[in-house]
């Protein structure tokens, strides 16, 4: 009973040392939480001073200086606006922004992937941003990348604008294609040429591997679409993903297993670290790994993808949102297109290299494209010529899982492709119902 | 030994076997358990590993348990990059007070549901002990929406509060003060004591065991609990340990060296509690039969 009764009074002496330090500190953070009430809209009392909330996921760890830099360049513009930045990790951000909405303390302005987006606009938790725009007497929809303006309409709506995108490319080590006298991959190829590319590429005896491209729901969709196949017929109230066509593409990404494309490298990271050593020669990622590679000892270079009937890529856009129930629309409009489309937020992140702005004009890439290693940086532009945005449905996040567990079925060999295909398609159809 | 000895030299045919017998089921249990610490104990050794590893080595495959060089620049690169103190101490003083308070509010409660008579005890008990069968993610909302009006969202009262109560702890009270000799407090009351009394000076000193064993319970909930403190904190002067680890995670790629780093410093006071008060989380899991 003796140490017991010690451990609870060194417990309760830490409780009330720590208590102690934490209450003190607790105060001044309690009385900035109380957010401005009544919804006056700024142009009548401009001098109004009105704090809002920006709930993000892509700042934290690595953006958080430069997220920063744009909100005090904002700030210095809309000196009765301050802007307060919270973040979560992608991982835990929806659970978190989910419970906010739903209790009605939705923060004012926040940051959504393309297929949340569409399924918080059809929920009503978006502000419509039509009627903000067009009050706006000197805001230009051109100013963004048409097609990444347009895939946040909905129901003739504007319900968000798109603050960043990536896409995804064909990584290539150039070393290693020189070594195997292989040409280069370039805008021309096709599946087969990278088939071919790939045997003799792939060198057994040095752990070395042609190419290496994820078994899963994303890609799947992209190369189905590279196939001429669709995801959902044209009503989108059955699968079509488990036809011929698409049977063709989930053979694509499985029949590389273990020929060309190594079958262990499907941990975190592991692909990464594949290439990073040398020992992967083509790689379908995304160009937000330029930063991590810019000091592998061989020269590497881009390409876009290859595609079969015809050329598809990944378009990943986040957009950011004002929630409907902002007491502030005006500001958040004015946050939200400064956020996106001002030179000054655009400069910030293409010096950052922290994802790409989703405006129109070029010259402002013109940092961005000029760096070096990939030679050919203009890539990431010229894939834009040819995207394909995620099929989405309510049940969003189970169609995913539905999708890549049936591939991986396949992979493990546990279901042959058109088994697993059908399987999925089943269940998939289940949640249209 | 005696036993061992006397078998030996009478060194029958039937005690022999016997002597096998055992000696094979002793190694397989042995062996089963060998193989279950290992099993237990290599995330741990994997994340300690990790924290000393350079981002670099960590990237060469194979994976490497024995880090070379060892790199301790990732424990100064949390502490001088990160608010890991910020965080520890808000996470320290969270499952301080929340332990104190829970133990608090249960000791009470399990006493007047042990001891005191009153109508619909029971009825109101078995509801109380029903409320475990619910879980943390469907009252997440309406908890939310609580503290919203209270106007606590965001604030060390709202990581505090919904902890100071806990079906679990009261029942754990309950149970013991139940298995105390009713005749203690008997004396007490005739020698003119009341409640209030008999419970400081009688009960609560005999229950010591299962007070200790319920404090590092609810001392290591508080630590761990994630879920709630990422929902109702937003400022990062708030966070806990855990909420702060999790900004550590990109979206595309994440740094596991300082990651790991940090984890190690969040999973050593935890060591520190459970050592201490081993013994009694063991009695409280035959006690209870529940796992905090």
């Amino acid at each position: 009973m003796r140490p017991v009764s010690r451990a609870l009074a060194a417990i309760a002496a830490t409780a009330i040392v720590v208590g102690a330090c934490s209450g003190a500190t607790s105060s001044p953070s309690a009385s900035t939480d109380a957010s401005p009430s009544g919804g006056a809209p700024s142009a009548s009392a401009p001098a109004e001073q009105v704090t809002l909330t920006y709930f993000t996921f892509s700042a934290a760890p690595d953006h958080l200086a430069d997220l920063d830099a744009i909100v005090q360049a904002f700030e210095q513009k809309n000196p009765n606006i301050s802007i307060e930045v919270q973040t979560a990790a992608y991982t835990d951000y929806f659970t978190k922004l989910q419970t906010q909405v739903a209790s009605g303390s939705a923060p004012d302005t926040f940051e959504l992937n393309y297929e949340n987006s569409v399924a918080y606009a059809s929920s009503g938790a978006l502000l419509d941003l039509t009627p903000l725009a067009s009050a706006d007497a000197d805001f230009d929809p051109s100013v963004y990348y048409p097609k990444a303006y347009e895939v946040f309409q909905a129901d003739g709506r504007q319900f968000g604008v798109p603050e960043q995108f990536s896409d995804v490319l064909l990584f290539y080590n150039k070393d290693l294609f020189d070594a195997a006298d292989v040409d280069y991959p370039d805008a021309s190829w096709t599946w087969e040429d990278e088939r071919a590319a790939a045997e003799k590429l792939t060198d057994a005896a040095n752990g070395v591997w042609g190419h290496f491209q994820p078994i899963q729901f994303f890609e799947f969709y992209k190369v189905l679409a590279q196939n001429g196949g669709s995801f959902f017929s044209a009503d989108g109230t059955t699968s079509t993903f488990n036809d011929a066509k698409g049977v063709e593409a989930a053979n694509w990404l499985i029949g590389k297993l273990d020929k060309t494309m190594p079958s262990d490298a499907f941990g975190p990271d592991q692909d990464s670290a594949l290439f990073k050593s040398g020992k992967l020669a083509m790689w379908h990622t995304g160009i937000w790994l330029f930063p991590a590679l810019a000091d592998v000892p061989f020269a590497w270079d881009v390409s876009v993808e290859p595609g079969n009937v015809r050329k598809a890529h990944h378009f990943f856009a986040n957009a950011v949102v004002a929630s409907a129930t902002t007491a502030h629309p005006n500001e958040a409009w004015a946050w939200l297109r400064f956020l996106t489309s001002s030179e000054e937020a655009v400069t910030v992140r293409v010096d950052a290299s922290w994802e790409l702005a989703a405006v129109a004009d070029q010259s402002l890439f013109e940092p961005y494209l000029s760096q070096t290693p990939p030679d050919n940086r203009a890539a990431v532009f010229d894939a834009l010529a040819d995207i394909v945005t995620p099929p989405v449905i309510e049940q969003q996040s189970q169609m995913q899982d539905i999708v890549s567990q049936a591939l991986e079925k396949a992979r493990l060999g546990q279901l042959s492709v058109e088994e697993a295909l059908n399987e999925a398609a089943a269940q998939v159809d289940a949640l249209l119902q | 030994m005696v036993e061992l000895v006397r078998a030996n030299s009478l060194a029958g045919t039937g005690t022999r076997k016997v002597r096998w017998g055992r000696l094979v089921s002793r190694t397989v249990i042995y062996a089963a358990l060998t193989a279950g610490g290992l099993a237990m104990i290599f995330p741990f050794l994997w994340m300690l590993s990790t924290s000393f590893q350079s981002a670099g080595a960590l990237l060469v495959p194979p994976p490497q348990l024995i880090p070379s060089p060892i790199e301790l620049g990732n424990y100064a690169e949390i502490a001088s990059a990160f608010p890991l103190w910020r965080f520890l101490a808000n996470s320290l003083g969270v499952a301080a007070v929340a332990t104190v308070l829970q133990v608090a509010t249960s000791a009470m409660a399990g006493y007047a549901f042990a001891r005191l008579r009153f109508r619909g005890r029971d009825a109101l008990f078995l509801l109380y002990i029903a409320t475990l069968m619910v879980p943390l993610q469907v009252t997440i909302l309406p908890l939310f929406v609580e503290m919203k009006y209270l106007g606590l969202v965001d604030s060390y009262g709202a990581l505090v509060l919904p902890a100071i109560a806990s079906a679990f702890g009261t029942f754990l009270l309950r149970q013991a003060f139940l298995g105390l000799p009713r005749e203690l407090e008997e004396a007490a009351f005739m020698d003119g004591a009341g409640h209030l009394t008999v419970f400081r000076r009688i009960v609560l000193p005999l229950a010591m065991p299962a007070i200790a064993t319920l404090a590092v319970f609810s001392f290591v909930a508080s630590w761990n609990s994630f879920l709630w403190p990422l929902i109702i904190v937003n400022s990062p002067d708030l966070m806990t340990l855990p909420v702060g680890l999790s900004n550590l995670q990109g979206r595309y790629a994440t740094a596991w060296n300082l990651l790991m780093a940090g984890s190690t410093v969040a999973v050593v006071p935890i060591l520190i509690v459970y050592v201490i008060g081993q013994k009694y989380v063991i009695r409280g899991v035959t006690l209870s039969g529940l796992k905090g």
